[in-house]
């Protein structure tokens, strides 16, 4: 029952990152017509257009709803996603939080508290298979997705909804499903259920940063 | 007397030394050659060396074969063995990095938090300390740590398990790929184990080793990779040390006897007196083993194997003997003629030897006791015995024919006798010029392990981010309790050092296990079941906290108001346990907790620090200065006895042959063959130790022998070619011997092997060099 802080803290930023990776808010655009012609909507030709951005820049607004908490906690901030490894989630309300992941480094600094932790990817397996899943999106491989998550795709184009659900036993028991749902080429909403019965919205909104 | 009793006597002897021997335990205590240590710090620090914590480390590494076996598969690896190994009984603790601390650890750690963490205080459960904790958990569930957070925040909201988690992981571990410990580089998958058995339990330590290939093989074939496996550790040395000496003292030295045995052979041409020659030496090690199993109560492996060596000299008895059996001498006359010498040779060996007596080092006495009594024995069987056994018809040995290449050897080194004694003069005056730099002060020179292992040790060690702990604080007690207390107090004065820098870092005994009184303390601090509730409710006013989730935290803090004390016992069956017994000791009626510090950046604050604390008999160690100090005490007494060996050697001589000048041409070949060793040694850069210093006796033990036959007088009085051709036979199997322990991969063999390899060579040459001129002699007027 009881886990390392610094692995479930790595537990933690991967989820977020995943979160922040997948907002490719401004995809129409980026996206050519080679791959709108190809017909058949899928898992496939999703991950494809992810892979050829750039840089994306969002704002978001998390609910959390915690069962120590009568009411949801919300944080507020902004999200930037830079190819091919750079993430940044920066909390600005309740408190300034930022969560940096760079290379194999995740580093959350909390300036109030003068507090800057950095621990490397590697440090732990579940991360590791959350990171790799992450870079498999990134480069558009779906068979090394498919290797850590069970993947559902839900709806069609104009709405869609990816389901991912930890194989692993590990990350099982901590994360039980990571919903990501959007419209067209654009992530909308990220809602992560843990197993334990605490939920979170994440909503991405547009022409942000 | 008559031959047979000679015989039945000799049987009774041996079988009774036998039986003795068949009773004795052979131990394999490599720590008997570690200094017998005046003062109670330095015999912790044995103590520890022998039996401590460090003692049961065992440093794993994994290695590709090939570039082609990545960091995935090793890690792998890693983790299969520790499965396997985790299981062992031989482990008390496997880790790979895998996973936190145990599962144990952390029920211990949560079950106990309150009496265990330091932060417990009055101030912490006020209304508003509490209310300071919820508002910076509310920080913690806004984080994207909320998820760790929300799992123990309603049982410990004021954080304890946080605090000692980091109170106890403190310190740099090794970096993670994939989950596990691997080095800097990538290349190593790494482990450390901890052994149930203490160090120097070498059987154990074995099965341990032993465990720990299998459960690779294992591994290793399940994976189907190539990849290799590294072993360090203190145990694992003394193991392999053990192995090595074993195997090598073994090989050469059967290697060694079966050429010695045909240089007799060549010489004799009978296999009779190649059988012969062994008997006295066989019959004193069996007497000097009996000797040392009387005086110790047990034998140390290494002694065995050195003593057979220190014996060389019994085995030349016998050479002697049956190189002066001619026409005219039967057996028992030659005997007679040569006794004189033969007597005067073992004593000096003898007086020698006894130098090691008194080294104070456990290991060196009884291979100084198995020496003396051994050449003794050796001596008396050659007497007493060989006579009775040589045939009538033996071969008289026919030496005419060695003259004349003797001659040529003897003429040119003559020629040298001037600049040899200028370099014997000058080197000397040297020697003692550089006094103690020509030494190994390293405590660690006399440790039996190859330098390609220390190596690798040092770079495990520094992958594991565990680098040797250097500096050590040491308070006492006179119950553990009072132990435990004058840790906390100690520990209370290194917290602002620790924050102030001066220190990185240290552990505690009372951080396992805190004293009673502490306890009692932090049990204090917690307020009753209803003042708590109500200073939790008033606390959390304002915050969006729900109401009664925080029934854990009340429940676990009143239960742990008035729960038993933490004792001893409660941490059997975790890590902490071993850790606790290392860190707190008892030695005769006192109790010591040992602090050791991390990352000392300056000693002065520290022992100033200690000073102010009060405790008495603090003491701020530095481990590895204590531990040179102390050999190099040893050293300079093993010294002094030597030289003390050295003059009564000389005095023996003296009133045995009964002239100063006599007693001088004796000793200089053998001084000039030390002194000139001892340059050879500083020209190649080799440190001496205490090794080279037995391996220099026995030069003198041996040397002895050939210099009284080759003494000038000696030779000019008796038959000079067949002391020249014993003394060559003799110096020839040392060489053989000694040099093939020169060869061996143990330093302690291969510094005794070439101090002695050299200096029987040279104690030869200065004797003939300084010895009569050929035409002096009779055997060269012939031709």
């Amino acid at each position: 029952m009881l886990r390392r802080p610094a692995a479930s803290l790595a537990l933690l930023l991967a989820v977020q990152c995943m979160g922040a990776v997948l907002v490719p808010h401004s995809l129409a655009e980026q996206v050519g017509p080679a791959v709108q012609a190809r017909g058949a909507w899928g898992v496939d030709s999703l991950l494809l257009q992810f892979a050829q951005r750039r840089e994306v820049r969002a704002q978001f607004v998390e609910v959390k709803h915690l069962r120590l908490l009568a009411r949801p906690l919300v944080v507020s901030g902004t999200l930037l996603y830079q190819a091919p490894d750079l993430l940044e989630k920066r909390a600005t309300t309740p408190n300034v939080e930022i969560l940096r992941v760079e290379g194999d480094w995740v580093t959350v600094e909390i300036p109030a508290r003068r507090i800057r932790r950095s621990l490397s990817l590697q440090d732990n397996p579940v991360l590791w298979v959350f990171v790799e899943s992450l870079r498999a999106t990134l480069a558009g491989d779906a068979a090394t997705l498919a290797r850590f998550h069970r993947i559902t795709m839900h709806g069609d184009a104009r709405a869609w909804r990816l389901e991912l659900a930890p194989i692993e036993p590990a990350m099982r028991a901590v994360i039980a499903s990571i919903d990501i749902s959007g419209r067209g080429h654009t992530i909308r909403e990220i809602e992560v259920r843990e197993s334990r019965g605490d939920r979170s919205v994440m909503t991405i909104l547009e022409g942000g940063g | 007397m008559r031959s047979v009793w000679v015989f039945a006597l000799l049987g009774v002897a041996l079988a009774l030394c036998a039986a003795l021997l068949l009773r004795t335990p052979v131990s394999g205590d490599l720590s008997a050659f570690l200094p017998r240590s005046p003062s109670p710090a330095q015999q912790l620090l044995v103590d520890q060396l022998r039996e401590g914590v460090v003692s049961r480390l065992v440093l794993v590494a994994l290695e590709g074969e090939s570039e082609g076996t990545g960091s995935t598969q090793l890690a792998q690896l890693s983790e299969t063995m520790r499965g396997r190994l985790a299981a062992d009984p031989h482990f008390v603790s496997v880790n790979n990095g895998a996973r936190g601390p145990l599962e144990a650890e952390g029920q211990l750690l949560f079950e106990r938090r309150y009496l265990l963490s330091p932060a417990v205080t009055p101030a912490r459960f006020t209304r508003d300390g509490l209310h300071a904790a919820l508002e910076r958990n509310l920080e913690l569930l806004a984080s994207p740590v909320s998820m760790l957070a929300s799992e123990w925040i309603a049982a410990d909201p004021t954080g304890e398990m946080l605090e000692l988690m980091d109170l106890l992981d403190a310190g740099d571990g090794p970096q993670k790929r994939h989950g596990v410990w691997f080095s800097r580089d990538g290349s190593r998958a790494l482990m450390i184990l901890q052994t149930q058995a203490e160090g120097y339990d070498l059987e154990a330590q074995a099965a341990a080793v032993q465990s720990i290939r299998w459960a690779f093989a294992h591994a290793r074939a399940q994976a189907g990779m190539p990849a290799r496996l590294l072993l360090s550790g203190p145990g694992v040395f003394a193991v392999s040390a053990r192995h090595a000496i074993k195997h090598d003292a073994l090989r050469l030295s059967l290697i060694a006897s079966m050429l010695a045995s045909a240089l007799l052979l060549y010489a004799f041409r009978s296999l009779w007196i190649v059988v012969l020659t062994l008997i006295p030496v066989t019959c004193g090690a069996l007497a000097g083993a009996a000797a040392v199993s009387l005086g110790f109560g047990a034998i140390h492996g290494v002694t065995l194997g050195f003593g057979m060596t220190l014996m060389g000299e019994a085995v030349d008895y016998a050479v002697y003997l049956f190189t002066h059996i001619d026409a005219r001498n039967s057996a028992a006359s030659a005997l007679r003629r040569l006794w004189p010498a033969l007597v005067v040779g073992m004593l000096t060996s003898v007086f020698g030897y006894g130098a090691m007596l008194f080294s104070g080092f456990p290991g060196l006495a009884q291979l100084g006791l198995f020496s003396i009594v051994g050449v003794m024995a050796a001596l008396l069987v050659t007497r007493v015995v060989l006579p009775r056994l040589v045939p009538d018809d033996l071969a008289v040995l026919e030496l005419a024919h060695l003259a004349a290449p003797m001659r040529c050897m003897m003429s040119p080194l003559q020629r040298l006798r001037l600049p040899a004694a200028a370099l014997v003069v000058f080197g000397l005056a040297w020697l003692v010029s550089q006094g103690g730099a020509r030494w190994d002060d390293d405590l660690s020179s006399l440790s039996p392990i190859a330098q390609a292992d220390k190596a690798l040790d040092q770079a495990l060690r520094a992958d594991l981010g565990a680098p040797d702990v250097r500096h050590v604080l040491i308070v006492s007690g006179t119950s553990a309790q009072g132990a435990l207390e004058a840790a906390e107090t100690m520990g209370e004065a290194l917290e602002p050092l620790r924050a102030q820098g001066h220190i990185a870092g240290f552990d505690s005994p009372a951080r396992y296990l805190p004293s009673m009184s502490a306890q009692r303390a932090r049990q204090a601090a917690i307020p009753d079941a209803p003042t708590l509730e109500q200073r939790m409710n008033e606390a959390a006013e304002g915050l969006p906290y729900r109401s009664e989730i925080f029934k854990p935290f009340l429940a676990a803090a009143s239960a742990a108001r008035v729960s038993a004390l933490l004792e001893r016992a409660d941490l059997e069956r975790s890590a902490y346990a071993l850790k606790l017994d290392s860190l707190l000791l008892e030695r005769r009626g006192t109790w010591y907790a040992i602090l050791p510090l991390r990352g000392v950046a300056d000693v002065s604050p520290v022992s100033y620090a200690a000073q102010r604390t009060g405790l008495p008999g603090a003491v701020l160690l530095d481990v590895k200065q204590e531990a040179d100090a102390l050999y190099r005490g040893y050293r300079d007494r093993a010294l002094l006895f030597a030289l003390i060996g050295a003059a009564a050697m000389f005095v023996l001589l003296w009133g045995a042959l009964r002239s100063l000048r006599r007693a001088f041409d004796v000793a200089l070949p053998i001084v000039g063959a030390i002194v000139t060793a001892c340059l050879v040694l500083a020209v190649a850069e080799v440190r001496l130790t205490l090794f080279h210093l037995v391996a220099l006796l026995l030069v003198a033990g041996v040397g002895s022998n050939y210099a009284l036959l080759l003494e000038r007088r000696a030779l000019l009085a008796g038959d000079s070619v067949r002391s020249l051709a014993a003394v060559v036979l003799c110096s020839g199997s040392t060489v053989i011997a000694f040099g093939l322990l020169a060869l061996s991969s143990t330093p302690v063999l291969s510094a005794i092997g070439s101090t002695v390899a050299l200096g029987a060579v040279l104690i030869v040459v200065f004797a003939l060099m300084f010895g009569p001129r050929p035409d002096e002699l009779v055997m060269f007027r012939k031709h």
